[in-house]
């Protein structure tokens, strides 16, 4: 036997004992490994993601209320100022005695535990202490009419010109005649 | 198992993502580099050019000022004052392109805007061709000051409906009094740029003073505030000041006195009233009355408080004030009489006549003051030592400013006894030779009235901060100036000059009972002599004697009509009826006393 075809023969290769196969059927798929990390990072995401919308769209409302708060100041300051110096003391007793209250003198006081009056006996009278309407009113600059515009006051002034005018050329009616020299008699014959 | 295709693969792979990381990492170093290292810088370079940062002052607003019931006497509000830019104006008529134009064309909208703020609409056409006529680039021409909230919301609603925006508002903050001329003098007023000059608006500018606050925000570009950048230091607002006075019997006194003042010709008048037992100033009303939103209708002579800033010799109002000296040293009583003529002589060659003539009676103390005769003052008083007597009228509150601590309070003037000469030695019994203002007059009766036990005056009832916390002031401190019994014996001898004394019928109080004291003191008429005719009159009243709670005091700078302190008769008894009214004081029950003797 010649080196070659000791090579062509195949080798008696070693026996190698292989480990007996279990075939076991497939009854279920082996379960996926989940990626907990990025489902982690992923919800914490969109959480943030949502918060911040959420705290945006809050920060519109509330730009939005405040801009509804400062209105309603607004108009609640000008309705207020409609009603400074309308409540003034001097402006309530001018009202007051326009419509014929009075301040009357001491006031007499009713018991209730024996109904005894106490104090002065007589009744108020319609005399009044004080005179709001009067030539002495406590003064309230807010209360004072606003000074009248150029037109105002062009007007009036047009007016009181016209009174003049129709004043001046105004006819007195005539008069009965001057007596100087004493009732005029009739002569008779 | 890593195939030489699969490791070619993979090398392309980690080269790819090394560069990726490089360019990332390149970033990041950039980014710290300029977030981290540079901030500071970066901000202040940008804060420097201006475009970064803004400042916004944030006005706080002054404090109110209320009565004891709250009804509010000082508030601020903002009023503003309008402008037009007649440049924008010009542009405006001169541009031809529709869209660009307001709604409203020049000639209507002057109309509205001439509406709005009460103006002719002529003179503003007029006013603004002018200017663009002068100038045809000015931005700016006054339109109206202090326009209210309703004329700013009115103008506010054309410039942003109809698109005029050469309007501008800028807001302003003044002081209103809603309520006038009541109270006015306590109240005080302001400056023009809000700085108080007078009344309780400078006494207690340190709880009404607002202190300003600040909001600093970054800005992006085109001015865009960035959300989350702002930092604000809240403005803190005044606080609220509450005073003891009642507005409401205010108002009536100061209508009365101010009729009552007419009617009697006299030049000036004012009612104090005080609270006996807490020394509190109800009502400070005065003629002529100064009114805050309008200083210079007053002359310049009475916009100081006549009550704290005036001062003249008492008179006979400090009558009572001699009896309770001498009777609480025990050195004479309500019976005790002297020989009066109605002209003496008195040994240091002093001269003392009474205010009407009468043969010589025997006085008692208590005639004495019925009659308020000064020539038995002068004996009655100087049955004490003028040093004693000096002592009593120091502790009264003669010479000493009262701890209201009013601006502008005077003080009065009294001169060591040692000083005194012969005819002061007896002047000083009916009060003369020495000055008080009302306020120490009310002081001195409040004395009497409660027991003998000097309160403190007070205005001020309470200050609220803006958050809420009420500060009081302190308690008023209190001094034992003559006996319980002193004061007590004193109110009866009041008490009798109210019901003996000639006015008797005018001052009567139906229901109650009342003491009374009437004085009739002497001008300076500047020339070291006093005036002849014409007298600064005043009473003093106590009500209800028998458990005393209101002094009223009621003054008239020289009437006319009735020339003595006959004048103030029926403004006090008006003033006494309404202030019992006012505070519902039971009338009295017990019957008065016993009548003591004028003559022995």
């Amino acid at each position: 036997m010649s080196v070659q075809t000791a090579r062509v023969q195949p080798q008696p290769q070693p026996q190698r004992t292989e480990p007996r196969r279990q075939l076991t059927p497939v009854t279920a798929p082996a379960a996926k490994r989940r990626p907990r990390l990025a489902y982690a990072a992923l919800a914490i995401g969109a959480a943030q993601m949502g918060i911040s919308l959420a705290t945006t769209q809050d920060a519109f409302v509330l730009a939005d209320l405040n801009i509804q708060q400062h209105e309603l100041g607004l108009q609640k300051q000008a309705l207020h100022e409609n009603l400074v110096g309308i409540s003034s003391p001097q402006s309530l007793a001018v009202k007051a005695d326009a419509m014929g209250l009075v301040v009357a003198g001491s006031a007499s006081y009713l018991r209730l535990s024996d109904g005894k009056v106490l104090g002065t006996s007589e009744g108020g009278n319609w005399a009044s202490t004080v005179d709001p309407n009067g030539a002495t009113k406590v003064g309230n600059a807010l209360l004072a009419p606003p000074p009248p515009t150029a037109a105002e006051k062009k007007a009036a002034e047009d007016a009181a010109a016209k009174r003049d005018e129709a004043a001046a050329g105004a006819v007195e009616p005539a008069g009965p005649p001057v007596i100087t020299d004493g009732l005029p008699t009739p002569t008779t014959r | 198992m890593t195939t030489r295709a699969t490791r070619a693969q993979r090398r392309r792979t980690a080269v790819a993502l090394a560069v990726i990381l490089m360019v990332l990492g390149a970033f990041v170093f950039r980014l710290v580099d300029i977030q981290v290292v540079h901030a500071d810088d970066h901000v202040a370079e940008g804060v420097n050019t201006g475009n970064l940062g803004s400042t916004q002052v944030i006005a706080g607003a002054r404090g109110d000022i209320t009565d004891s019931d709250g009804t509010v006497l000082a508030s601020s509000v903002l009023v503003y004052d309008a402008e037009l830019s007649p440049r924008l104006i010009r542009e405006f008529e001169e541009q031809t392109d529709e869209k660009k134009k307001p709604k409203l064309a020049w000639h209507e909208a002057s109309e509205r805007i001439a509406d709005v703020v009460g103006i002719d609409v002529d003179d503003l056409r007029d006013k603004v061709s002018k200017r663009i006529e002068q100038d045809p680039n000015s931005q700016y021409l006054a339109l109206a000051t202090g326009l209210s909230t309703e004329q700013y919301l009115e103008l506010r609603d054309l410039k942003t409906d109809d698109g005029l925006a050469y309007i501008a508002m800028k807001p302003r903050s003044v002081r209103v009094y809603p309520n006038g001329a009541v109270a006015g003098s306590a109240l005080g007023f302001l400056d023009g740029s809000g700085k108080p000059l007078y009344g309780v608006e400078l006494m207690d500018n340190a709880c009404l003073s607002a202190k300003n606050g600040e909001m600093t925000y970054l800005r992006g570009q085109g001015g865009v505030k960035i959300p989350g950048s702002e930092q604000i230091t809240p403005a803190t607002d005044g606080g609220t000041v509450q005073l003891t006075i009642n507005s409401d019997l205010n108002w009536y006194l100061q209508q009365m006195i101010a009729e009552e003042a007419k009617k009697q010709g006299a030049k000036a008048g004012s009612v104090t009233v005080v609270d006996v037992k807490t020394g509190k100033i109800r009502a400070m009303a005065e003629y002529p009355s100064l009114d805050p939103n309008d200083v210079n209708s007053v002359d310049d002579d009475y916009w100081r408080s006549q009550i704290f800033s005036y001062w003249f010799e008492p008179g006979s109002t400090f009558k009572p004030v001699t009896a309770a000296s001498v009777i609480n040293e025990g050195a004479a009583t309500p019976l005790t009489s002297v020989t009066a003529p109605d002209h003496k002589k008195f040994p240091n060659g002093a001269v003392v006549n009474d205010p009407f003539k009468h043969p010589t009676y025997r006085y008692t103390f208590a005639g004495a003051l019925i009659d308020s005769s000064n020539v038995s003052l002068s004996q009655f008083g100087t049955m004490i030592s003028p040093e004693k007597r000096y002592d009593y009228l120091k502790k009264f509150g003669v010479a000493e400013k009262t701890a209201v601590g009013f601006p502008e309070e005077l003080t009065g003037l009294i001169r060591d006894p040692k000083t005194w000469g012969p005819q002061d030695l007896y002047t000083t019994t009916f009060g003369q030779a020495f000055t008080v203002t009302p306020a120490q007059i009310a002081g001195a009766y409040q004395t009497l009235a409660n027991g003998g036990e000097k309160l403190d005056l007070s205005l001020i009832e309470s200050c609220t901060t803006s958050d809420g916390t009420v500060i009081k002031p302190d308690p008023p401190k209190s001094e034992r100036v003559v006996t319980e019994e002193t004061a007590k014996t004193v109110q009866r001898m009041l008490e009798n000059v109210a019901v003996q004394g000639g006015l008797a019928k005018t001052i009567e109080v139906p229901g109650y009972r009342i003491g009374i004291k009437t004085g009739t003191a002497q001008t300076p008429d500047g020339k070291g002599g006093y005036k002849k005719g014409v007298y600064f009159t005043n009473m003093a009243g106590i009500a209800p004697i028998e458990d005393p709670q209101f002094v009223v005091l009621v003054t008239l700078d020289e009437p006319t009509r009735i020339r003595n302190s006959g004048a103030t008769a029926a403004a006090f008894q008006k003033a006494m009826t309404q202030v019992l009214k006012t505070y519902r004081v039971a009338p009295s029950s017990q019957p008065m006393d016993e009548l003591l003797p004028k003559f022995d």
